[in-house]
């Protein structure tokens, strides 16, 4: 438990202007006040740097602190020690500022609003004029031109989680942070829903952060895949993945992809028996 | 909806119901199994289609209508503001609970005499009205506030919203079924709170026609306006209902 990966920060290439950093939490200990006296430590010394206009993928068994990390980069929670920094200011100061686009595991859309109107609350929210070309150009992007009137209740699971990536598009967002969005989804419809992100992000670049449990779509979205542990959590291992994009059918199927996949596997199962 | 029994058997019941309740007033009236003072329901019904009794009917439910319609949008309004003041403001929310909780606790029979000297007795049944619908509203209201998922407050959260927007955009929107369940449950009580108020030497009213048919024995007016108080408030309730159901539909 006491083994910490630090990661390096990313070594700036000399070709390329300087990549400014996004995210830093530094030192981060999360514990949760259970009552009577009993505390749960979610977090243990988490540290973690990720540049501007990188994807990277946090895996790790259920209950390994994964969401937590993501709700203290959203500022919807604070570490108990340490820091966390999202473009050198605190959290908070980049929802005030309308620059954070978060998709949860519960899509969290409003029933009683239209697909088209979920999609501009943030604008509604940021007290800004709805822009109905990036409205309409967000509907297109994910897929659902002709449903724009439809109401959640009337949309699939897969069709609901594209609202919800939507809506967190809506204000280009300079961080996207998604809790296993395709969480509750099939196989099929999770494959074709990554596919689809990682074309969105492909035209978006927002630097993001997603929180999955499954291998194969970190590695099929990501830049770098970390590799949590769980009670308490902390950044077991961090893995770079530079397969070309776009990623398609020829790349999953490839050995090297599977080689990776089974490497990763192999962490997390080490993981959960550290953790038993 | 498999389970659920199908409409036509639902109607079917409600029917039977109803005509087994009008034939059991009648039998127990027509051979006085309660008493002299309970008329055979068909005596009610052909005092209340006489033109004299007609009229008195019509005259004095139009009054205690209005009343209870006045009390009720009072009520609603003043339990609506109180519910979203306590949500607003966190600090005053245990105040505002207890508020309502002592003020419901209060019997209507304690509150009359002060309510004829200091509103007078014409508006106390609107005012008793508003009483009774602003506890149900307000109790309904706070829980339909305290109901928003946790993750469309995160959401609002990490969009940046200031408070204002949350009410306007989350929190009001998602209390309105429960405003509506408040309406439905408010509105027996209005025309139940109007006509109590009315015993209180209001001028006129169905509350007055059941205090004088009462004390000059005249058993068939009695049972004719209270019947009249009982077919407004069920209306009321079923109309409300109509609308909470139409609510639901729209707002989950």
């Amino acid at each position: 438990m006491s083994t910490i990966a630090t990661l390096p920060a990313i070594a700036a290439d000399p070709t390329e202007p300087a990549t400014r950093t996004a995210v830093s939490v530094i030192g981060a200990d999360k514990i949760f006040t259970l009552g009577r006296g009993k505390k749960l430590q979610a977090l243990a010394e988490v540290d973690l740097e990720i540049a501007e206009g990188e994807f990277v993928a946090i895996i790790g068994p259920s209950g390994c602190g994964k969401s937590t990390v993501l709700r203290l980069a959203a500022g919807l929670d604070e570490p108990t020690n340490g820091r966390v920094e999202i473009f050198g200011a605190e959290p908070r100061q980049l929802a005030r500022q309308h620059r954070l686009g978060v998709a949860f595991q519960e899509h969290a859309l409003l029933p009683w609003a239209s697909v088209r109107s979920n999609i501009a609350l943030p604008f509604k929210v940021a007290g800004r004029p709805v822009d109905d070309a990036r409205v309409d150009g967000l509907i297109d992007l994910v897929g659902l031109t002709g449903f724009e009137k439809a109401r959640p209740k009337q949309l699939s699971g897969g069709m609901r989680q594209r609202v919800s990536i939507a809506r967190a598009l809506a204000l280009s967002p300079d961080l996207l942070l998604l809790d296993e969005p395709f969480g509750a989804l099939d196989a099929v419809t999770r494959r074709r829903m990554n596919a689809e992100l990682a074309r969105i992000w492909g035209e978006e670049k927002i630097t993001t952060i997603l929180v999955t449990h499954d291998v194969d779509e970190a590695l099929i979205l990501a830049d770098r895949v970390i590799v949590m542990t769980g009670r308490p959590g902390h950044v077991r291992t961090v893995k770079t993945v530079d397969f070309p994009r776009p990623r398609d059918a020829e790349i999953t199927r490839s050995s090297e992809f599977h080689a990776l996949v089974d490497e990763l596997t192999c962490l997390l199962d080490a993981s959960d028996g550290a953790a038993a | 909806m498999n389970t659920a029994p199908r409409t036509s058997v639902k109607v079917a019941y409600a029917i039977a119901g109803g005509a087994l309740l009008i034939v059991l007033t009648q039998l127990i009236g027509t051979f006085e199994l309660a008493g002299r003072a309970w008329p055979p329901l068909a005596d009610v019904l052909s005092y209340v289609l006489t033109p004299t009794g007609a009229g008195l009917l019509v005259r004095n439910s139009l009054v205690t209508f209005t009343s209870a319609a006045q009390g009720f949008a009072l009520g609603s309004a003043v339990a609506v503001l109180g519910a979203a003041l306590a949500l607003v403001v966190p600090m005053f929310r245990p105040g505002l609970d207890r508020f309502a909780a002592i003020l419901h606790a209060v019997p209507t029979i304690a509150l009359a005499p002060l309510l004829i000297t200091t509103v007078g007795r014409e508006d106390a049944p609107a005012v008793i009205a508003a009483l009774s619908v602003g506890f149900v509203m307000f109790v309904t209201m706070a829980s339909g506030f305290a109901n928003t998922g946790s993750a469309q407050h995160d959401l609002f959260t990490v969009f940046g919203s200031n408070r204002a927007r949350r009410l306007v955009r989350l929190e009001l929107p998602r209390a309105v079924p429960a405003f509506f369940d408040g309406l439905a449950l408010g509105a027996p009580a209005a025309v139940l709170g109007a006509t109590i108020g009315e015993w209180f030497g209001a001028p006129m009213g169905l509350g007055l026609v059941i205090v004088s048919a009462m004390q000059n024995y005249q058993m068939s007016l009695l049972w004719a306006a209270a019947l009249a108080a009982t077919a407004m408030s069920l209306l009321a309730y079923l109309i409300f209902v109509q609308l909470q159901r139409i609510a639901m539909r729209r707002f989950t």
